[in-house]
Order: C-alpha cells, then structure tokens, then sequence
C-alpha cells in the first residue's frame, strides 16, 4: 500500500489510517514544541544545543507525519499542523503538559523516547509502505534522543541526592500519564484489520511498560506513581472508545495501579493519561495551542 | 573534542564540551560540533586525561638545527656523484667495496 493507492481505500479504512498519523504527528509536535520552550533556558549551553536539536529533530518527524496526511486529504502541511481547533489535535495528555521544571522535562523525555521507539519498530512492518519506511528513518535520529535521555537518567540516578530525589519524584508524575500514549486510536481495529497498524497500542504499552520499569528499577530509583488524571475511556472489542474525558476536574484523581504480577508489569483498571486521541484535552493545552497557531492564525495564506 | 572529517584524515581537536561524564561529553560533542554533518566520527577525550609540556620554551631550538630540515640536505646526491667521479678518477676503477666492519652492525641512524 502506497499513497498512490490510498484512493481505492474505503472511506473507514482511509479515516483510520489519517487517525494513526495524526496521533503521533500530534504526539510529535507538541512534545517538539515543549522542549522547544527550554532553548535558551537549559541548565548549561551544551545541553541548550543538545535539548534544542531534539525538539527540532520531533518538529522535523511531525513535519513527516503531516506530509503524509497532507497527500490523504489533498491539503497543506501548514494546514493540517496549525490550521486544525484545539480539539482536533490528538496528541496523548502528557506530551501537552508544561514543561514544569528540568527534572519532569527529563523524565517524560525518557518515557516518551522509549514509547517512540517501540512505536517506530512496529510502525516498520506497517502494510502502509510511506509509514514503514519514514518509521525506518526516524529510526536512526531516534537512537541519539534515547542516548540523551538514558545519560541523563543514569546520571542523576547515581548522582547527588537532590537531583536524584527530584527525578523520583518526576517518574512518579509522568510514569501513570505517559501510558495514554498508548491509548488506541480512533477506528483502531480498522487499521489493525488492514495492516497499517502491526501490533494494537494495548500490546506496545505492555512491551513499553515492561521496558520502562525495569530501567527505572535497574537504575535504582523507587516507584512512587503519583495520582494521575484518568479518563473514564475503555476500549471497546471493537477498538471504538467510550467514554468520558479526563478534563472534568470534579473528578479526583486516582493512583494508576501500575505493580508487578507474576513477573510482569501491568497497569490495572482504566488506561491513564487517556482522551488525548478523542482530542480531550488539558486546560494547560489551550495556552499552547495559542501560542502554537497564533502566527498561523493571524495570516494563513502567509508563504515562509 | 577530536572531529575526523574523512576516513583517512586525523583526527583534529575542535573544541571542548563541559560535561559530567564521557557518555554525556559524546551526546553534547554530537550537537555542538555535528549539527550540520561536519565529519564521520568524533572523539572525546577527558581534558585531565591530556598532558601538558609545561615549558613550551624547551622547544627552542638555541642552536644551529639546520641539519634536522630537508632543506639542509638540497644537492646532496649531485654532492656524492661528484664524489663518485672524483674517486674514480684517481683510482682508475668502480668504487671501493664496503669493508667488512661496516657490514658488521653497530652502526645506528
């Protein structure tokens, strides 16, 4: 399957390939743009390059994913990354939260590199060839974030106690959230049925979760999962969501039930950090996504 | 930071990173010097780990060196063919042979 053939595709199995690409363009995009909010400020100017260089490199992947929509629906780049409502981006909860200090930065990073990765290696048997082959690419540029995030890791790790108190405290907040990067897409099962998703996102979250809490305890750093905002969204046999968002804020948040059983990682209960594939957003998103768009908004024929 | 531009050239020092351990000095280097694809590989190397002469006046050279430059040497081999045609001019015949202690050993350049 190319892009040339895309037009011979059922309208169901068009609308669940966009949703894929969509969600992790978005994913991209707004953790691109978060980092982005530490040039200038990181904590010395090698790591303001280094950082710098990572959230151009996720802009650059987002950039891909949009070229791949943009051919679908016979638009613009520009158009799909910045012309869209706030609750149309589908990017997982935690890659819109603020940046909050470097510790947190780090500790999403780390969670969210592992979850590219493991997303990137399925995506390479995608039946959809312009996704297997960009997910080859990306790849080899993502090999040099995980590098970054593992030094980072171990060092603070093994380092001081405060900077290791600090990152304790970081994976506890983003570890339940970061799972809602796994939440399914929309029409999941469709895209499943037709190849372009290889494995589901329940089966990677397992594969990412046994990974990232067996380097978090090789590293040697206790797991204190914080409470974390849960939407009621369940999915369904059929891969369709149901549902009620995470933004309610009457709703008190729950420790996600992320333990060990019989040798395995698992989350219990409902999948944390979820809504953000059904563009139920943080309120803490509308902030970015002003601040994304404005320019795009204020001229949208403007040529760069 | 030692940058190689092709596979045959040195290594070249390029700068310096500030950083806590090699594995960190590397992820920086990466950035800092190859954003834009400036060589094929890279090399840190701890500045501890660099020993320093200390008198850089123990390079001066105080006196007549000369015959440590090639240029000292220019002419030398029309030097010994006027030799070669000296020597055999008086003596009517080839060069002499080598004697046997110069074949000996003991000899060191």
């Amino acid at each position: 399957m190319n892009s040339q053939s895309v037009s011979e595709l059922k309208e169901e199995q068009r609308t669940s390939l966009r949703s894929v690409l969509l969600g992790i363009a978005d994913d991209e995009l707004i953790m691109g743009h978060r980092h982005s909010e530490w040039t200038g400020w990181a904590p010395h100017i090698e790591e303001d390059i280094a950082f710098s260089s990572i959230a151009q490199d996720e802009i650059g992947h987002a950039n891909l994913y949009y070229q791949l929509i943009a051919e679908l629906d016979q638009t613009s780049v520009d158009m799909i990354a910045l012309g869209r409502t706030a609750g149309q981006y589908t990017n997982a909860v935690i890659c819109e939260r603020p940046n909050r200090d470097w510790a947190f930065t780090l500790a999403r990073h780390f969670l969210y590199e592992v979850a590219e990765r493991i997303r990137l290696e399925s995506f390479r048997s995608s039946s959809f060839k312009p996704l297997a082959d960009a997910s080859a690419k990306l790849l080899n540029e993502e090999r040099y974030h995980e590098m970054h995030a593992d030094a980072w890791l171990r060092r603070l790790a093994s380092g001081p106690v405060e900077g290791r108190t600090q990152l304790e405290t970081a994976i506890g907040d983003a570890l339940g959230e970061s799972a809602g990067l796994f939440e399914p897409y929309q029409l999941e099962s469709e895209a499943l049925g037709s190849g372009f998703l290889p494995s589901s996102s329940m089966e990677l979250l397992h594969v990412w979760l046994e990974e990232v809490c067996s380097r978090i305890e090789d590293a040697g750093l206790p797991f204190n999962i914080s409470p974390a905002p849960i939407g009621e969204v369940v999915p369904t046999a059929s891969g369709a969501l149901m549902g009620d968002a995470s933004s309610d804020e009457s709703v008190p948040a729950a420790k996600p039930a992320i333990q060990r059983k019989d040798g395995l990682w698992i989350i219990e209960g409902p999948l944390p950090g979820s809504g953000g594939r059904l563009g139920q957003h943080s309120a803490e998103f509308q902030d970015l996504w002003d601040d994304l768009t404005r320019t795009y908004r204020e001229e949208p024929q403007a040529t760069w | 930071m030692f940058q190689q531009k092709g596979h045959q050239d040195p290594f070249v020092h390029v700068g310096s990173v500030t950083a806590p351990d090699a594995h960190m000095a590397l992820a920086y280097a990466k950035e800092c010097f190859f954003r834009r694809r400036e060589g094929r590989d890279l090399w840190v190397v701890k500045r501890s780990h660099v020993h320093h002469l200390g008198d850089p006046s123990m390079l001066d050279q105080i006196t007549d060196k000369s015959y440590r430059y090639p240029e000292a040497y220019r002419g030398v081999v029309g030097k010994r063919e006027a030799a070669k045609a000296k020597v055999a001019a008086m003596t009517g015949a080839g060069p002499a042979p080598r004697s046997a202690a110069s074949t000996a050993g003991d000899e060191y350049e």
